[in-house]
C-alpha cells in the first residue's frame, strides 16, 4: 500500500462576493498516494482552480482539513505555508509564470533562493535540471528569448527545484500547440515514471488526461466521477 | 543571506522605466545639496578649530563698547591706565592694547579705505600668535619705524586692492602721509582681515592724535592653569569698579577666544542648518517619488510577486526584495548626489577663496560621503517601507491571478 501524501477532507470554500456568498468547494475528499498521477478535469466553474489552490497551499480551507504527509495545514500561517510550498510542491502554470528580468537558469534557481541553499549548490542543481528538459544551451537566455515550449520546460524545471515530492500542474498545455504539449505532457509522464514523482495535472483536454493513472471529475466543488486507468 | 534578493533587486533596477530615473533625479537634487551644505559646514568648522588650537584658547579680548568695528567709535574706548590696571590682575599674563582705525590708502594715485591698526612692536609676537598669522615676505615692524607698514595679504595681489600688487619697498601713503611697504602677512581667508594696514604704535599715534590713548581693545592670555572664562568674569568685576561703573552699564565687554569662535560658529551652524532644512524638504518630494514608484512598480509586478510566493518565498522575503529595491533608487540618487554636491561644493569654494573668503573651503571627510549614502538609501527604503508590505501581503492567489 502506498502511503498518502495529499489528503482533503470534506473541504469546503466559501467566497464572499458582495453580499452573496459562493461556495466554490462543497465538501470535497480527496486522497492523492504517492507516486500518483492524477489529472482533475471538470469545466469551467467546477472548482477545479480552487482546488488546485487548496491542493497548493496557495489557500486555506473555509472549512475542513487538508493534510500534507499527514501534518494538518489548513491552520498554517503564509510563511509557514510559503515554506512548505517551497520545499513540498512544485508548480506548472498554464501562462508559465517566468519571471522575465531573470535569465532561464535564474528562473530554475528561484526556488532554491528561498529555501537558502548556497549558491554553488544552487547553480549545479539548476543547470542539471535544465540539461534534463533539454535546454542546456539556453540557459543565459531571457524567457522573452525562448518559444512557448521552451519557457514551459524551464517551468517544468523550476517545479523540480527543490525536489519536491509533487508535482502541480494546472493546465499546462492549455498554451502551447498539440506536438508541443505533448513534448510536455511526456516529460511528466518521464518525471512521474522514472522518478517517481507524484503529479497532479489539472486539464479540461481529455487527451491530455490520457497521461494520467486516475481523473477526477470535478463538478459544483465536488467529485461525481472517479475513473482508473490502470488500477491499483 | 540574503545575497540572492539583493541580486535580484539589482536586476530588476537594470529593467527600470524611464520613470524610476526620474524619481532617482529628484533625490539626487537633495542629497546634492545636503552634501554640498555640509562639505562647507565641516571646513568651516575645521578652520575654526584650527584656529583655536593654533592661537590659544588661552586669549581673552575686552572690547570697548559702541557702533561698528572696534575702535571706530570714538565716544567708548579703552585707555593705557586700564592696562596698566588689568596687567597686574592676577591670571593675566601678556597683554596688549590695539589701536585701530579706518584710513586713506592711497597706491598708484588711487585710494582705498581700510583698516589701519597700531601695535606695540615688543608684543608683535603674541599679536601674531593670536591671529594665528605669520610674515610671507620682508619683516616684521619694529620699534622705531615710523614711516613703515606691515600690509595684509591681499595688498600684493594684482587687480586686488590695487590693480598692480604692492611690492616690499614701495611707496604708499596713508591719510595723506608717506609709508613704505616693509612687509605681508599670510592669507588669513577673509577680505577684511586680508586689506588690514599693520604701523607702530608711535606712528599711529602721530597719525591719528586725537586717537592717543585710546584702544579700539585689549588682547590678554590668561597664565597656565587659569580658566580663561573665569579670568573674564573677574576682569569683568574689577574693570568695572576701577572704571567706576555700575554693574550692566559698563562700556566695555570681555570675551574669550573661544566665546567669540562659538558665536562665530553658531552663526555658521544656523545659518548652514536653515539651508540643510531647506534642502530636506527637497528629500521630502523625493521620498513621495520614490513611494508612488514602487506601488506602480508593484501594480505592474503582481504576478511576479505572485510566483515568488507560489515557488516558496515567504512575507519577509517580499518584504526585503521591494525595500531593497527601494532604497537602491535612493542609493543611487544618493551616489549621484554626493558626485554633483562635491563638484559644486568644489567649484563654490574656488569661487569663494577666488573673491577672497579662503576661509570658506568645502571639506569632505568620508564619513560625510559615507553618512550621505547611508542616508539616501535609508530614505529610498523608509519610501519604500508601504509599498513593499502591501507587496508581501499579497494573497498568492490572487496575485496570481492578477492580469
Amino acid at each position: 500500500m502506498r502511503k498518502s501524501i495529499i489528503k482533503l477532507e470534506n473541504v469546503w470554500k466559501t467566497y464572499t462576493m458582495g453580499n452573496v456568498e459562493v461556495n466554490a468547494l462543497q465538501g470535497l475528499n480527496l486522497e492523492v498516494k504517492e507516486g500518483e498521477f492524477l489529472a482533475i478535469m471538470g469545466p469551467s466553474g467546477s472548482g477545479k482552480s480552487t482546488a488546485v489552490n487548496m491542493i497548493g497551499c496557495l489557500d486555506v480551507p473555509t472549512k475542513g482539513r487538508i493534510l500534507l504527509d499527514a501534518h494538518d495545514i489548513s491552520k498554517l500561517g503564509e510563511s509557514e505555508l510559503a515554506q512548505i510550498r517551497g520545499r513540498k510542491i512544485g508548480f506548472i502554470f498554464q501562462q508559465f509564470n517566468l519571471i522575465p528580468t531573470l535569465t532561464a537558469l535564474e528562473n530554475v534557481a528561484l526556488p532554491i533562493v528561498f529555501q537558502s541553499v548556497d549558491r554553488e549548490t544552487r547553480r549545479k542543481r539548476s543547470t542539471e535540471l535544465l540539461e534534463i528538459v533539454e535546454l542546456g544551451d539556453r540557459m543565459e537566455h531571457k524567457p522573452t528569448e525562448l518559444s512557448g515550449g521552451q519557457q514551459q520546460r524551464v517551468a517544468i524545471a523550476r517545479a523540480l527545484a527543490n525536489n519536491p515530492e509533487v508535482i502541480l500542474a494546472d493546465e499546462p498545455t492549455g498554451n502551447l500547440d498539440s506536438s508541443t504539449g505533448e513534448t510536455v505532457m511526456s516529460f511528466l509522464q518521464k518525471l512521474n515514471r522514472k522518478e517517481g514523482k507524484t503529479i497532479i495535472l489539472v486539464t479540461h483536454d481529455k487527451n491530455v488526461a490520457t497521461h494520467a493513472d486516475r481523473i477526477e471529475f470535478l463538478k459544483d466543488g465536488k467529485i461525481i466521477k472517479s475513473l482508473n486507468r490502470k488500477g491499483g | 543571506m540574503r545575497r540572492d534578493e539583493i541580486i535580484y533587486s539589482i536586476q530588476n533596477l537594470r529593467k527600470r522605466k524611464l520613470r524610476s530615473w526620474l524619481t532617482v533625479l529628484s533625490i539626487l537634487i537633495g542629497i546634492a545639496a545636503i552634501f554640498a551644505l555640509l562639505s562647507f559646514g565641516v571646513g568651516i568648522q575645521n578652520y575654526v578649530n584650527t584656529l583655536a588650537d593654533e592661537s590659544g584658547r588661552d586669549k581673552l579680548f575686552i572690547q570697548a563698547r559702541g557702533i561698528g568695528a572696534p575702535g571706530t567709535d570714538d565716544n567708548f574706548f579703552l585707555t593705557d591706565e586700564d592696562v596698566n590696571f588689568l596687567s597686574k590682575l592676577k591670571g593675566v599674563d601678556e597683554i596688549i592694547g590695539m589701536y585701530f582705525s579706518g584710513g586713506e590708502i592711497e597706491f598708484d594715485n588711487v585710494r582705498k579705505y581700510y583698516f589701519v591698526s597700531g601695535i606695540d612692536p615688543d608684543k608683535i609676537d603674541f599679536v601674531e600668535e593670536t591671529f594665528a598669522v605669520s610674515i610671507i615676505k620682508g619683516r616684521h615692524i619694529k620699534e622705531g619705524d615710523l614711516n613703515k607698514a606691515v600690509l595684509g595679504y591681499n595688498y600684493q595681489l594684482d587687480g586686488k586692492i590695487f590693480k598692480k600688487g604692492i611690492k616690499l619697498g614701495d611707496k604708499i601713503s596713508i591719510n595723506g602721509n608717506p609709508y613704505e611697504a616693509i612687509g605681508f602677512y599670510d592669507e588669513v581667508g577673509n577680505p577684511q582681515d586680508d586689506a588690514n594696514l599693520y604701523i607702530t604704535k608711535e606712528a599711529f599715534e602721530q597719525l591719528y592724535p586725537n586717537k592717543k590713548n585710546k584702544f579700539g581693545f585689549i588682547m590678554l592670555s590668561s597664565q597656565n592653569g587659569v580658566i580663561p572664562s573665569e579670568l573674564a568674569e573677574r576682569i569683568k568685576e574689577r574693570l568695572r569698579k576701577f572704571k567706576n561703573q555700575d554693574e550692566g552699564k559698563e562700556d566695555f565687554f570681555v570675551q574669550t577666544f573661544e566665546d567669540a569662535l562659538a558665536t562665530f560658529t553658531t552663526i555658521i551652524n544656523v545659518i548652514n542648518g536653515v539651508l540643510v532644512l531647506i534642502a530636506l524638504i527637497s528629500l521630502v518630494v523625493a521620498f513621495v517619488n520614490i513611494m508612488n514608484t514602487m506601488y506602480t512598480a508593484i501594480i505592474e509586478r503582481t504576478k511576479e510577486i505572485g510566483v515568488m510566493k507560489a515557488v516558496g518565498a515567504r512575507n519577509s522575503d517580499i518584504l526585503f526584495i521591494f525595500m531593497f529595491e527601494s532604497g537602491l533608487l535612493g542609493l543611487i540618487g544618493g551616489l549621484a548626489g554626493v558626485i554633483i554636491g562635491y563638484v559644486v561644493a568644489s567649484i563654490g569654494g574656488r569661487i569663494a577663496a577666488a573673491n577672497g573668503f579662503a576661509l570658506l573651503k568645502p571639506e569632505f571627510p568620508i564619513m560625510l560621503i559615507f553618512g550621505c549614502l547611508l542616508f539616501s538609501f535609508l530614505v529610498g527604503a523608509a519610501a519604500g517601507y508601504f509599498p513593499a508590505r502591501r507587496a508581501s501581503r499579497l494573497k498568492p492567489v490572487d496575485a496570481l491571478r492578477y492580469e
